[in-house]
């Protein structure tokens, strides 16, 4: 096959078909009677019977449809990549990071910053530890890189902050000790989200 | 790198490595030839700056017509040899070897300091050791902390390059191994010195076994920027790499294959001059000052190219600079040339190496300067050399290598140098000037003024008989010496006629760059000047003067080193504040920067017209250095003139020694963190009882004009009427304390409470 006709781009010399989109109306009283015509239509009473019938049950039969945000807010994926977490270790709740410094070497937005240091248990410590959100772009590369599944993208995505850098330190990011029971394990990239099982749809068959 | 090469005997050979056909000399290994020709041959254990250790067998190659594998690294190269360095059956030998390295070996490389310039991960990633295949039972092997350096025997792969260097570099012999199948260990059997020495066991390590105290868990490898330098703590230069994150230098590190570090160059590195800003007032007033300053009085602990400034300066105002111990040294080295014909010393660090028997005169060289030592160290270790100590202090650090001690009472060098080279030129033809001042030399009486027996001196010539390549390391004793020129001249003659390796370890920092060009002057007058020494107006670097000045490891330069060479400093940290050119600058000279005075410095005293940038910084790959450059040989006119050996008048009764401790050379080492130690007059038990003292006891004196507050400490391992006086804690005095090193002085006893 020959490639002339791709290389024809003379669109002027075309044929083309015309659809039939029907008339406009003409003169003014036709386009009235076209207005009055479709604005007293007895679907327009079946519209709004809808929305009376979703409001009285949103009202009295809570029965709602939309997530009250920032009352509710949906379950989010695993995989999204939101504002980062430390996690601890289950067992004796020591924080898991080992300070390799991989996050920080592997940032490609340079936005890790950290320090450690050799404490009194003969353990590497971390003494420092920041990302700057204002240069984050949350690409995951630091979760992907950890080998001990330390920092991990968390489930907190609002950053709104009446500054444009905004710094998270170690502590804030660490999971509260009291809340160590409560920590999310990561489940991995390719994880379904919390509520996969709820959003799952039969497949529609016929059209 | 000349160390294997002693039995060099020049024979040109050529084999066949890989295919290529490499040309070479006799006497080098199969490895070094491979190394100079670019093919790559795996080792774990050989470090080029020591004798092959060969624990490691990665280095195994095969020979053609030779049966089995051989070891490249102490196999010498023979003519029409035809080697294959890799083939499938040495690459699974070599397999093998990093399988059993990696036995239980822990797979803590996510905290480990020696991440990412490990030897054993490197060659585990190259011969794809994916997993352990064996493991065997762990015995308990806890972490010991050495002082400035840690050892982890988990972690230890037992190569032996950390015990080799400190046997056959710095001499210390601190650590042993410890044999003992899999539970061997490396044994510190030192631990109650804590050697900063072994901060180059150290810096040797492959593997993560042995760390820095002070750096252990504080950085990763690839997080620091290494910025190459040169050490400026005294006179040796040696090469080191600042090794430098967010502004801060975490370490120290060298090219520890080719050269080594003593403890103040390693650990001493944090003296910059922090948080100055450009302070215009201070500034005018000191130009004004240096204006109209009669004297400026400086220390050596400075670059090239100040020192020129400072010379400029002179030139501009008629000021009259002041050095002490580089005047001394200047001094010492014109006499010197004035029989040499040559205007520098002939030695080098790699001849004394190289020496079959060694003469230290006038100088404690393990604290003046610990890698001049390393170098004897090296010559007795490779070569078995004779060392003669000739001092009048015995040093205990010394005794494992020096075979014979010649004390000599103080200020009696000159006859000793007499004694010396009669001894040394006894059966050499000498010219008629020099015949006659060695005729005329009363020996009895020198010997028995100066206390060296003759009967020492003769047991000094039998022990070097049959053997040649001879080294004389000169020292700061001498150059303060009121008779420093006469005792020039004589020594002199051992180079020109005994065709020693002379070299005259210059006092301190770059004072052999200050001597060659810097016009010094004798005294100071009138309204003073200090650069880093107290006068009316000073410019300090330490922090506390009237202008704020920049550290060596803040600006760039070049120092001169004791090896001749002319090698660059460059920036570590931050700097904020007005330097000594902006001065220049102000009283009309003009340069934008410091470094462009390096292509200016003086061609008629050997340096050469090289830009800073242009200046060279490496080691190639079989460890030639390419540091800056070498001065050239500058000749001068030869006058043989000696005047008579003058009327010794030794010093009897107590006498103190102004000497720094071996990691201490100046106001600067004293400011870093881990080489902290406090200063004591340190004398013997024997100078107690000559002095009434008492351990603990405070003491005041005064030298040059410097009082000293010193608490007195008896040390045991010294013997003798002489202490030790340190003055790196004197700050901007220091350098004012530069005559004659030995001294008798008025000791005033403080009151003790309630007696």
């Amino acid at each position: 096959m020959g490639l002339e006709q791709f290389k024809n781009r003379n669109v002027g010399t075309q044929n083309y078909t015309m659809v039939d989109a029907g008339h406009s109306p003409q003169g003014a009283m036709c386009q009235f009677k076209q207005v009055v015509k479709r604005t007293f239509k007895g679907e327009l009473f079946v519209g709004l019977w809808v929305t009376m019938r979703s409001m009285i049950k949103a009202l009295f039969a809570n029965d709602m449809h939309t997530v009250k945000y920032p009352l509710e807010k949906l379950p989010i994926s695993p995989r999204y990549r939101a504002i980062h977490d430390m996690l601890r270790l289950l067992e004796s709740g020591h924080y898991r990071c080992i300070g390799c410094g991989l996050c920080e070497k592997i940032c490609i937005s340079n936005c890790i910053a950290m320090d450690t240091r050799y404490d009194e248990n003969q353990r590497k410590e971390v003494s420092e530890y920041t990302i700057n959100f204002g240069r984050c772009i949350f690409c995951g590369y630091c979760a992907e890189v950890c080998p001990e599944l330390a920092i991990v993208h968390g489930p907190r995505y609002e950053n709104a902050s009446q500054q444009r850098a905004g710094f998270s330190l170690f502590e804030d990011m660490l999971t509260p000790i009291d809340k160590l029971n409560l920590q999310q394990e990561y489940d991995g990239f390719g994880a379904v989200s919390p509520n996969a099982d709820e959003n799952i749809k039969q497949t529609p068959l016929a059209y | 790198m000349g160390v294997h090469n002693s039995i060099n005997r020049g024979k040109e050979i050529t084999l066949t490595i890989d295919g290529k056909k490499c040309k070479s000399t006799f006497g080098k290994t199969i490895l070094e030839v491979a190394r100079e020709n670019d093919i790559y041959i795996p080792t774990m254990c050989y470090l080029s700056k020591v004798k092959p250790i060969a624990s490691c067998r990665m280095c195994v190659v095969n020979v053609e017509g030779v049966e089995g594998t051989i070891l490249s690294c102490q196999e010498k190269a023979t003519d029409g040899a035809v080697i294959t360095t890799n083939n499938s059956e040495l690459y699974t030998e070599r397999q093998n070897i990093m399988k059993l390295y990696n036995v239980n070996h822990p797979l803590e490389c996510g905290v480990c300091d020696q991440s990412g310039e490990c030897d054993l991960q490197n060659k585990t990633m190259e011969f794809d050791v994916a997993e352990q295949p064996f493991t065997t039972k762990e015995p308990h092997r806890p972490i010991q902390n050495w002082g400035h350096v840690s050892y982890d025997a988990g972690l230890c792969i037992m190569c032996e390059k950390c015990v080799r260097v400190s046997t056959e570099i710095t001499g210390d012999e601190a650590l042993q191994l410890h044999f003992g199948g899999y539970s061997s260990t490396i044994l510190n059997v030192k631990q109650e010195k804590n050697y900063a020495s072994l901060g180059e066991a150290a810096a040797v390590c492959p593997v993560g076994a042995l760390v820095d105290t002070h750096f252990k868990y504080r950085a990763n490898a690839w997080e620091l920027e290494k910025i190459p330098s040169s050490c400026p703590h005294c006179s040796v230069g040696c090469q080191m790499n600042y090794e430098v994150r967010h502004d801060k230098i975490y370490r120290m590190s060298n090219e520890a294959e080719f050269t080594s570090l003593c403890g103040a160059g390693r650990y001493g590195y944090d003296y910059a001059n922090h948080n100055v800003s450009k302070d215009t007032k201070a500034f005018e007033d000191a130009v004004d000052a240096v204006k109209n300053a009669q004297s400026i009085l400086f220390a050596p602990h400075i670059s090239n190219e100040e020192a020129l400034i400072l010379q400029k300066i002179k030139e501009q105002t008629g000021a009259k600079l002041i050095c002490g111990e580089a005047r001394g040294y200047q001094k010492f080295m014109q006499a010197y040339a004035s029989v040499t014909g040559k205007k520098l010393f002939g030695g080098t660090l790699k001849g004394i190496s190289e020496s079959k028997a060694v003469i230290v005169f006038g100088t404690r060289i393990n604290d003046d300067a610990p890698v001049v030592k390393y170098h004897i160290n090296m010559a007795s270790k490779w070569h078995r050399a004779r060392v003669a100590y000739m001092h009048p202090l015995e040093d205990a650090e010394m005794k494992n290598i020096v075979t014979q001690f010649i004390k000599y009472e103080p200020q009696s060098e000159e006859g000793v140098a007499a004694l010396l080279v009669e001894m040394l030129l006894r059966n050499v033809d000498v010219s008629q000037n020099v015949k006659a001042f060695l005729d005329d030399l009363d020996i009895g009486n020198l010997s028995a003024e100066s206390n060296v027996g003759e009967e020492e001196l003769e047991a000094l010539r039998k022990s070097m008989l049959k053997k040649e390549d001879f080294s004389l390391v000169i020292g700061a004793d001498l150059y303060a010496h009121p008779r420093a020129e006469q005792i020039a001249k004589i020594l002199a003659l051992v180079e020109k006629y005994a065709g020693f390796n002379v070299v005259c370890v210059p006092p301190a920092g770059n004072a052999m760059g200050v001597s060659l060009i810097c016009e010094l002057d004798d005294k100071a007058t009138g309204k003073t000047v200090g650069y880093n020494v107290e006068a009316d107006v000073v410019l300090s670097a330490l922090g506390n003067g009237d202008l704020d000045m920049p550290a060596l490891n803040q600006q760039e330069g070049t120092i001169t080193t004791v090896d001749k060479r002319v090698v660059p400093m460059h920036v570590a940290q931050p700097y904020g504040g007005y330097v000594l050119n902006d001065i220049a600058n102000a009283l009309g000279l003009y340069a934008e920067y410091t470094i462009d005075y390096t292509k200016t410095l003086p061609v008629e005293k050997g340096f050469k017209a090289v830009e800073f940038d242009a200046l060279p910084d490496y080691f190639d790959s079989v460890g030639n250095e390419h540091r800056g450059y070498l001065l050239d040989v500058c000749h001068t006119e030869v006058e043989e003139m000696f005047e008579e050996v003058d009327e010794i008048d030794a010093f009897d009764g107590a006498v103190v020694y102004i000497c720094n401790p071996k990691d201490q050379f100046s106001a600067f080492t004293n400011l870093c963190e881990p080489l902290k130690e406090e200063p004591f007059l340190l004398g013997s038990s024997q100078f107690a009882t000559a002095t009434k003292l008492s351990d603990a006891d405070k003491v005041t004196f005064e030298i040059d004009g410097v009082t000293f507050k010193r608490v007195f400490k008896i040390d045991t391992s010294m013997k003798g009427t002489i202490a030790l006086n340190p003055t790196y804690d004197m700050g901007l005095s220091a350098p004012l304390v530069s005559s004659y090193r030995f001294s008798k002085v008025k000791m005033m006893q403080d009151k003790k409470r309630g007696s």
